[in-house]
Parts: C-alpha cells; structure tokens; sequence
C-alpha cells in the first residue's frame, strides 16, 4: 500500500486521539456500568479507526490486522461479553467511590499533564521523529494511569475491569506512538490474552456476585482468613 | 457610508432580538415533535410577548425599587451584549467598547440584578431560586473563562471580532482537536448558563426543580415580558458565540448588502443548527440532581483543561 | 507651572500636623478636663469634632499631596536625621508611596466623615478621648510606614501600627471576643514582624547601611541564595499584615471588633501596607532580575487566598466577618497582578509584567474604596439595627434607603461587575494572564490557565456572596424588631459613604487618570523604559499594548443607560402609569406572608456549602425538645458548624506543641531560688569552659 501521509489523516489522528482521551474522562466521570462498557466500545473503535489511519497515512499494513481485531474484539466482542454479565447480576451503578467524582477528574486532568511531560521529555530524546502519530504519546501515557486511577478508586469488579482495559487500550496506543505498533504476533497474542482475560474475569464477576451477593471487591477482603 | 453602516448595525441587533423568540419556539416545537405531541406554532412566544405586555402589573408589596429597576437592567445587559458579539458581519462596528470578558461580566451584571429580586419580595422561592442561580453560576463561570481562553489564546486577543478573524483567516484550525474540546466545553457550560435541560428545566414551576422561574415568580406583565424575553436573547448569544467564535464560516467582512444577506443566512443557519441540537440534548436527557450538576461543569471544565493541554501538545 | 518643591513639604507637613494634632490636642483635653471628657461629659462632643475634624483636614491634604507626587513625579525627599553607622534616615515619599497615601487620604477622609456621625454612639459609653488619640495615631503611623527610607524608622512605624491597632481592636474590651482578637492579632503581628527584622539585618549584611537608598543600590547584587531568604521572609512577615492565608486567621477577628470607622481603615489600608512592603521589596530592592519560582509561589498563594477567602466569606453570616473574609480574597487579587508581574519579570517579559503589575496597584486603590464604603455600611447597619448578623436582619433598604444604595453600590463593585471599578482591575488581571500564556515554559503554561479559571470563580462567588449580604440584609422583611425599627443613618455618615460610592463609579467609568499615573510608576518599579503599557485611546477605551483587545467602560455604561432607558421610558410612560396595582407576595396560599418564611442566609449558602464540602467539613446538629409533648414542639435548634482547616490542621498542632514544650521547661522553674542560683552557677562555669 502506498503512503499517503496527508495533513488530513494527521489531523484524524489527533482528534480521534483526543476523543479517546474525552472517553476515558467520561468513564471517570459516569456511574452508570452500562455507560462504562458503551464509552469503552466507542473508545476501541476509536482506536481502531487510528490504527486504521496509521495504516493508510504511513503504509504500515500489519497494522491493518491488528486495527481489524481491535474493533472486532474491543469494540465489539468484550462489550457484548460485559453487557450479558450485566444482565445477569442486575448491578447497575457504581456506588461508592473512595474519591468524589469532581476530586477524580481534577486529579485525572493532573495525570493527563504529568503524562505529557514525560512523553515531552521521551520525545526530546534524539531517536524520536515527531509526528502526530508521536504526539498522540501524551495521550496513551495518560489512559495508562488513568486506567490504573480508575482501578485504584473504584469498588466494583466489572469497573475493575474497565480500568484494565482502558490501561491495555494505552498500551496499545502508545505502541502505536513509538513503534508503529508491535510486532503483528505480539499484538495477536496481546488480544487473545485480554478476550480470555476478560471471559474469565466475567465469569469471576458472576461467580463473586452469586458468593457475596455484591461485586464489591472489599468482599473479597473477607478471603484472607 | 457610515449611515449605511449605522444602518446595518441596527438591522443586525434588531435580527438578535427580534429573532430570539423563534429560536425558542423552534426548541419547543422541536422538543414536542420528539415528545410526539403537534406542539404549539414557532410564533408561539412572540404571542406569549405580546400578550404579558398587555397585562397589568402586579407589584408585591414588600418589593422595593430593585424589583422596578431589575428588568430594565437584565434586558439593557443582553441588549449591550448583542451589540459586542459579531453575529452577521465581523468585525462588529462597537468592538472596541467590549471584548469577551466585558460580555461574560455583563451577563453576570444581569443575573446579580436578578438573583437580588429573588430576595427583594420575601418569597420562599424567591430565595431559593437565587441561592441555586447564584451557586450554580459560580461553577459555571471558571469552566467558561477556560473554553473561551482556549480561544482567545489561539486568537491572541480577547476581541470577539478578532477571534472570529483570525479563526476565518485559518479554517483548518477549526478541527483542531483543542478547538473541537473547548467547543464541547462551551456547549454544556451554555446549557447550564441558559437554564437548558440537564441543568434545569425551562418548562417547570415545581418548586423542587425549578431555579431560573423561581426567581422570577413574583414578576408579571410586562416586567415578565421583558426578562422572558432578555433570557432568550441570551439564548441565542451563546448559540451565535458557539457558532462565530468557533466555526465562523460565511460571515460578512464587508457591509456589501449581498455579503450581509449571505451572512445573514449563514447566521441562521448555525443557530437554527445549534437550536435543534439544544432541543435534542433536552429530549434525551434527565434533568439532573441539583448536586450532580457540579460533577457535569467540572466535566465542562476538565473538557476546556484538555483542549488548552492539547493546544500546546499538538501546538495548533 | 505649580512649585511642587514648596508645595509638597509644605502638604506633608499640614498632613502630618494634621494627624499629629488630632491625636495630641484630645489627649491634652483629656488631661486637663478629666471628669468633663468622661463617658457623657460634656466636653466629649468637642474632643470628637476636634479630632476626627483634624483627622478630615490631614486627609485632604493627604489627597493633595499624593496628586502632587503622582502627578508631577518627582519624589518628596527630607533627610533629618543623619546616623553615620546605619545610614541616614529620612522622609522619601515617592510615586509608589505616594499612590498607597492617596488609598489612605481617600478612604481617611471618608472614615473621619464618616467618624463625626458614627462616633457619637460611643459618647455615652467609652472614652472618647482614647479612641480619637488611638485612631489619629493610627492613620499617622500608617502614612509614617509609607514614607519612611530606613529600615529602622520603618520598623518603628510598623509596630507604632501595630500597636494602635491593638489597642482600637480591644477598644471594647470587655467583649471576651474582643480580647482574644487583640491577642491573637498582636501575636500574629509580631511574628511578622520578626521575619522582617531578619529580612532588614540580611539586607544590611550586604548593603552596610539600613537606608533604604542603600538597599535599593545593594539588594539587586545579593547573592541569589540570600535573595530567596530575603524574599522569602517578605513574603511571610507582609503577607501576614495583609492577611495571605494561612497567615489570615488573625484577620476575621480584628477587624470586625474594632468600632467600624476603623474596621474600615484597616480592611480598606492597613492590611495594604502589606502589600507595599511586599511591591516594594520585591521589585524596588531585589528586582528586576528575579528567579521564576517566586512568581509561582505568590501566584499560588494569591489563588489560594482568593478562593478560600471568599469560600469562607460565603459561611458567614456576621457581616462584618463577612467583610474581612472578602479582603483576603481581594488581597489575593491583587497578588495575583503582583506574582504574574513577578512571573513575567523573570522571564524578562518586562512590558506584560508592567501591565501586571498595574493591575495589582489598580485593585489597591479600588479595594481600599469599595470594602472601605462597604464596611462603613456595616457600620451604619450596626449602629441603626444594632447587630451584626444578618440572620437578624432584612427589609432595611425601606428603613435606610440611601445606605443600601451605597451598599448595593459597593457590593456591585467588590463583584467585579461592569461598570464599576473592581470589573476595571480584574479586567487588566485577566488580559496579563492571557498574554502571558505565550511564555515557552510548562509551569507557566499550567499556573496560568488555573489562576485564570480561579480568579472567574472567585469572582462569581463574591457575587454569590454580596447576593447573600444584601440580599439578606436589606432586602424582604425585617427578622427581627431591631431590623424592624432601624432608621436611617446622620448626614455625615451618607455623606462618607456617597463620597466612596461616587469614587467607585469614576473609577468604573474612567480609569484614564489612575492608568496614566500607574503607568510611570510601574514602569520603572521594574526598570522598563518605554511606558505607556497601557493606552487610553481617545480618553475611553482601555487598550492594553500588545493586546489587540479593549475595552470602553465610558461607552459601556453609557449604551447600558441609553438602551436601558429606552424602554424604561416607553413603558413607564405607555404601560404601568395606568396598570400596576399592588398586592401582597404569594404565600402559598397561606393567609399572609411572614418574615420566617423568607430564605435565610444559612439556606442560601446551602447548595455551595454542599459543592464544597471537602473544604468547609460542615456539620450540623438539630435539636428538638420533646416537651410539652411530642406533637406538639415548641422549639427546633439547628446549629451548624465549618471547620477551619488552617486552625485544625495548622496552628493547633503548633498550639500544642509550644505549649507541651512550654510544660517541660516548666519543670526547671521549681521555685526554689537554690536552685536557679545553680543555674547561674552552671552557666557560668559552661560559658568559662566555652571562652577559655
């Protein structure tokens, strides 16, 4: 495939990167688990619609792959999976939170700061060609801890999940940044890993909601005796 | 040709004012349509106008001056204010007497008048529409400064018709990602700061949800025509601030009477634009817990935090 | 061409006379007629009329004398009292000075105005001659402040102020309250002090003289190390005169226990001479080379002085507290132009920090007016309804119409709403800030944004505030029947206050004179030679240089006027002559309304008090009496309460550690004189030890 390298795909790639930092805000910013699960699809299509972009703005097919199994599982087959888990335990909201809503975004619009500091100081280094496809660094440092923020403040297993993905969407993100994307059996592997982790994890979910009759996971704290 | 200008002028505050109340009944009629109900003809607030300006008045008794002097006062702000914000044509002949800042101050000038009144006649619900006006604005107010710094950072002046310039100057920077957040913030700080839905609801006279009508309670007549009327002027200044600052295509640069009339068009066209956005916002959604709506501005505020960050990543 | 060398010495000295004289001339009344200036005596009326009379008379020509200064430019000098060690002391009054003595002149002659009505409640009951003596000492050691060029002078002054102003605090002194206000001021205000001190005697280390000349031609060539000291101890020892939080917790006690004439000297000027060390230490003796985190640090400070100041303001329902909360948060305004103009300096962006730094010296000279005219409200409530809480209070502006438009005035102004004076200097803070965004530096880039969202949010707060005070005070019906007979205030206390009020719309609408005058000043506070930061275009329009922004508060208020009166005529004329009528408000269906179904001021701070409870941690308690029976319960108390963080968290912490250090050393004082002549006795053998 010939390169394309328009001033328009940069610009794609910018404000999808940007919507996929507004969905991780909104994640922070919800209570509703059905609205979680809805922002995590829409923000793994974003980032397959990037990944998709790489692959025509700067010729990288093996991308395409992973771009393809990105929406396909991401945005498609996880949020089916999460979305029957919800139907069957009749959990819809996020209740408690160990730090309010507004603290979580404040501290949140902090990270995306420090983030882009460090991907500055990455990027400085002589190696990095900078890009829009390097600028979007910034962006996946900062879904990386944001992901980790949300599982650290949150108390029900499913979001715990939604933390997990939203730090592996970063990962992803910032293989994307730096190399153009990992190795093609790298990521193939990455997704089947996170499609079987998330069945489990699913299964774990139903199973702890039938055990302690709440996703809590300050339940399992009763486990260490 | 400074007649001709003064003219002009004149039609294109006349177009604001005259045009606020349809743009009402355009949401209203919108919002019915979702609702599957025929709803009342778009003309309907200019008949509501005119009919409270044939009424009586009924003053309280405990009302002091304030209640006389406060409509006037809402109504002259939005009236100053649509004389600063290029709506058709840019730059607006009066840019110089205010920028962006006079106008976020003005509309505060407005609702301090008003918030007082609410207190002025000794109602309960006066007081109560006040306290929550009052609390709600001072949220509004930090997220709105940040959207608009945005884009008078990327502008590098305050003027509103300079902002518009340079924007139309460099249409391609009207989908930088920073430009398109700051807008996002905008966009729910306008509903917030208009009284549209998720925040409060325009239509209600419950005492539990209500926050601008309960102010207002004590008002009829022509004094109620009046701020009826100033609040929805102010309605379509932030739908002409959403659409001019941020995507100002198609407007005048001249006072050729074929570039105002496409102006004129294009002016339409983005607010009606906007209006029926508004309208299908406030019929697919909640309104919100009083004390959810902090969580919703500080989520406005986080957007226009994201969008000036973006704009020294990405440099725009 | 007026001579300003003769004019100018000649008006300091009518001034300083002026002030002198008023305290001096009562006290000597008060020796020789003893019984006749007790509480009632016949003589009390003469001893207030002489001394706040004097007290008006120094005033004006204080007004003069900082016109002359400012605008002819050229700096009074007198030197009387050569010292060969430490440097020669003197008089040096120079644009700077001048500006803060024209804040105190305006407000001083207002406050004394004001004084002549406002004292005569106190004729019966406190001693006149102490509280004339005590407030013209007061404004004198203010002005001495000012106008001092040695570092020892200075420090005399300062306590001479600090300590009149212990004394006017504890002026009621049989109030509990009031004396621990006293306390806790005085020792606050001698730890300041302290700091200064060592700020002095490191500067002296280099400079080898006290005089502030020396430091001026010294200070800027100080290692960078002690610089920070120095500046660091500046910033502690003024900010905690002006209030800075967490060095604020003395404020809102002083200043509501002093009578309100000097309440509003010392919100309105005395905590501002904070302020002028602080401008002038950091700029005219250590500037203008300065290392950027000091900006930071006096912008964070400002932003958090701001916020929580006006955070804590809307909690109160004291009006006076009220006040004093609401001047930490305009003192945190205006370091907002002083730490921008520090920031901008160090990146040597000298013509954005003037313009910084007159947005600073603008909200000076506005603040000191309009929480001046507010305070000397406060006053006129108190002495008309005899409290001070507002919960009491209401329906006032029918009992004192022409106090609650002055009010209303002031109020409008501390909101910073158009076309008003404090909407003048928030605008020139905001158009500093939004330049210097394009400074190339992440903090920068980070704090600016910040204090620009914060300075909005502290804005639309104090308006959420003054929505409350007045609202509340003035407005609905009296709560109360001291609310219900009040009346309206003595001419000259209308007076004072129509005078600020009025100064608040020149002000508002012509800023022309005051940025002319700035400009210079600023200019070269920070040594930048091209003036003329700020243009007045045409006389109206406001045009910050290298903004292409402006703005015309003369053509504002004038289409606010003309469009607001076209209507108003129309329907005044065609509508209402003929159909208004007047009906009493809906009660939901109740038979009439009643006072306590109005909104209080606890419940109109209620929705804030709730979107902020990380910071106010409020808890309430109801109480209801099950007596006579549990149908029927005659009384229902609600007490709420906010906790101050900065009291919790920091000074009771060190409260306690003084005072259990305090016990321990206790142990050592047995009594027993033995055992202290052991103490000499040891000591002395150390010592001997020590020097062999």
């Amino acid at each position: 495939m010939i390169p394309v390298h328009l001033p328009l795909v940069e610009l794609l790639i910018d404000i999808f990167a940007a919507s996929i930092l507004v969905t991780a805000f909104l994640i922070v910013s919800s209570r509703s688990l059905v609205f979680y699960i809805r922002l995590f699809a829409l923000q793994s299509l974003l980032l397959g619609m990037v990944a998709l972009l790489v692959v025509i703005g700067y010729g990288e097919t093996h991308i395409l792959i992973a771009a393809i199994l990105t929406i396909a599982i991401k945005a498609i087959a996880i949020p089916v999976v999460l979305t029957r888990v919800i139907e069957r335990i009749h959990v819809q909201k996020e209740i408690r939170f160990r730090m309010s809503i507004t603290a979580s975004l404040m501290f949140c619009g902090g990270i995306v700061i420090l983030a882009d500091s460090v991907a500055q100081s990455i990027l400085r280094s002589p190696h990095a060609e900078a890009s829009a496809v390097t600028r979007v660094l910034s962006v996946s440092i900062a879904m990386m801890l944001i992901g980790l923020f949300i599982m650290m403040t949150r108390q029900k297993a499913l979001t715990q999940i939604i933390g997990l993905l939203t730090m592996e969407n970063g990962v992803f993100l910032s293989g994307l940044s730096i190399t153009y994307g990992m190795p093609l059996i790298v990521e193939v592997g990455i997704f089947f890993d996170i499609l079987v982790a998330v069945l489990i994890l699913g299964v774990f979910v139903f199973r702890i909601n039938k055990t302690f009759e709440s996703i809590s996971i300050d339940s399992l704290r009763s486990l260490r005796h | 040709m400074a007649t001709i200008i003064l003219l002009s002028f004149l039609f294109q505050i006349i177009l604001v004012i005259a045009l606020a109340p349809l743009v009402t009944g355009i949401i209203r009629k919108t919002k019915a349509r979702f609702q599957h109900r025929r709803g009342a003809t778009v003309l309907q607030p200019y008949y509501d106008l005119v009919k409270l300006m044939r009424k009586d008045v009924v003053v309280s008794s405990v009302a002091s001056w304030l209640f006389h002097c406060t409509p006037f006062v809402v109504f002259s702000s939005m009236v100053v204010i649509s004389l600063l914000v290029p709506t058709v044509v840019t730059p607006v002949p009066l840019h110089w007497v205010g920028d962006i800042i006079a106008v976020i101050y003005l509309f505060a000038l407005g609702r301090f008048f008003m918030a007082l009144v609410g207190l002025d006649t000794a109602s309960a619900f006066g007081g109560l529409g006040s306290s929550r006006e009052m609390s709600i604005a001072s949220i509004v107010e930090p997220a709105m400064m940040l959207a608009i710094f945005t884009a008078a950072v990327t502008a590098g002046s305050t003027d509103l018709s300079v902002i518009v310039d340079r924007l139309s100057t460099t249409p391609a920077s009207m989908l930088n990602p920073s430009h398109l957040l700051a807008f996002a913030g905008l966009f729910v700080v306008s509903l917030a700061e208009t009284g549209r839905i998720p925040v409060d609801n325009p239509a209600t006279h419950l005492e539990l949800t209500m926050i601008h009508e309960a102010m207002i309670l004590e008002y009829s007549g022509p004094y109620l025509a009046l701020i009826e009327w100033a609040s929805q002027v102010k309605l379509v200044i932030f739908l002409a601030l959403m659409a001019n600052m941020f995507f100002p295509l198609g407007m005048a640069t001249t006072w050729s009477p074929s570039a105002l009339a496409v102006g004129a068009g294009a002016f339409l066209l983005k607010v009606i634009g906007l209006a029926l956005i508004v309208a299908l916002v406030e019929s697919t959604n909640a309104k919100l817990r009083l004390f959810r709506v902090p969580e919703l501005l500080v989520v406005a505020f986080i957007l226009s935090l994201l969008s000036l960050i973006l704009y020294f990543i990405v440099g725009a | 061409m007026v001579d300003w060398e003769a004019f100018q010495p000649a008006a300091l000295t009518v001034m300083l006379g002026g002030y002198a004289l008023g305290g001096v001339v009562p006290a000597i009344l008060g020796i020789l007629w003893r019984n006749r200036t007790k509480p009632g005596g016949s003589l009390t009326g003469a001893v207030k009329n002489i001394g706040f009379g004097l007290a008006l008379a120094a005033a004006l020509a204080g007004c003069l004398l900082s016109l002359s200064i400012l605008i002819s430019g050229t700096p009074l000098h007198m030197e009387f009292l050569p010292t060969a060690h430490v440097g020669m002391m003197g008089f040096h009054a120079d644009t700077l000075s001048a500006l803060f003595i024209g804040a105190i002149s305006l407000l001083g002659a207002a406050a004394a105005c004001f004084s002549l009505g406002y004292a005569a409640e106190f004729l019966l009951r406190r001693s006149m001659v102490l509280l004339v003596v005590l407030y013209n000492f007061f404004v004198l050691s203010m002005i001495g402040v000012l106008i001092a060029d040695h570092a020892l002078l200075f420090l005399f002054f300062w306590e001479c102020m600090s300590l009149t102003t212990y004394f006017l605090i504890t002026f009621e002194h049989e109030e509990h309250a009031a004396r621990r206000a006293g306390f806790l001021y005085i020792v606050m205000t001698h730890i300041g002090t302290a700091f200064l001190l060592v700020m002095f005697l490191l500067l002296y280390s280099t400079a080898g003289s006290f005089a502030f000349e020396a430091f001026r031609m010294e200070g800027a060539r100080l290692p960078a190390s002690t610089q920070s000291v120095v500046f660091l101890c500046a910033t502690i020892g003024f900010g905690i005169k002006a209030g800075i939080i967490p060095f604020h917790i003395w404020l809102p006690e002083a200043h509501p226990a002093a009578p309100s004439n000097v309440s509003a000297m010392m919100s309105g000027v005395m905590i501002k001479t904070g302020i002028y060390g602080m401008v002038r230490v950091f700029f005219d003796f250590l500037g203008p080379v300065i290392p950027g985190w000091w900006g930071v640090l006096i912008l964070t400070i400002a932003v958090t002085s701001s916020v929580l100041g006006v955070l804590y303001a809307l909690m109160e329902h004291d009006l006076k507290r009220l006040l004093a909360f609401h001047s930490i948060e305009n003192i945190g305004i205006i370091l907002m132009g002083v730490g921008a103009a520090l920031l901008f300096a160090s990146w040597g962006n000298r013509p954005l920090a003037v313009i910084a730094l007159i947005a600073g010296l603008y909200h000076v000279l506005n603040h000191a007016i309009f929480k001046g005219l507010l305070f000397l409200g406060a006053g006129s409530v108190l002495h008309a309804a005899h409290t001070r809480n507002i919960e009491d209070l209401g329906g006032l502006i029918k009992r004192m119409p022409w106090t609650a438009f002055f009010f209303l005035i002031g109020a409008i102004a501390i909101s910073g709403l158009p076309p008003l004076n404090g909407f003048i200097s928030e605008w020139l803070t905001f158009q500093a800030l939004l330049l210097g965004f394009h400074i190339p530096d992440l903090t920068v880039k980070i704090v600016i944004p910040l204090t620009v969202a914060l300075l909005a949010l502290t804005g639309a707060l104090a308006a959420a505030c003054f929505v409350k005070a007045f609202g509340i005070t003035f407005l609905g019906l009296p709560r109360s029947g001291h609310a219900d007979r009040a009346g309206e205030s003595s001419f000259t206390m209308l007076a004072a206050m129509g005078f600020l009020a009025l100064l608040c719309i020149f002000l508002g609408i012509a800023p022309g004179p005051i940025v002319s005058v700035l400009n210079p000043l600023a200019s070269s506070l920070l040594e930048e030679a091209s003036t003329g930061q700020i243009v007045m275009h045409a006389g109206t329009v406001l045009i910050p240089r290298s903004a292409s922004a402006s703005i015309s508060p003369a053509a504002l208020t004038g289409l606010l006027v003309v469009i607001a009166a076209i209507p108003l005529a129309g329907i005044s004329i065609f509508v209402l002559k003929s159909r208004s009528r007047i009906a009493p408000t809906w009660a939901c269906g109740l038979e009439r309304i009643d006072p306590r179904m109005q909104y209080t001021a606890t419940g109109f701070s209620k929705p804030l008090r709730i979107i902020f409870s990380d910071i106010f941690r409020a808890t309430h308690e109801v109480g209801i009496s099950e007596e006579p029976s549990p149908y029927f319960r005659p009384t229902i108390t609600y007490e709420l309460k906010t906790e101050s963080v900065f009291l919790k968290y920091l000074y009771e912490p060190v409260f306690r550690s003084i005072v259990s250090a305090a016990r321990i050393i206790r142990r050592i004082q047995t009594g027993r004189i033995q055992t202290y002549l052991a103490y000499i006795f040891v000591t002395l053998i150390l010592l001997l030890l020590f020097a062999r």
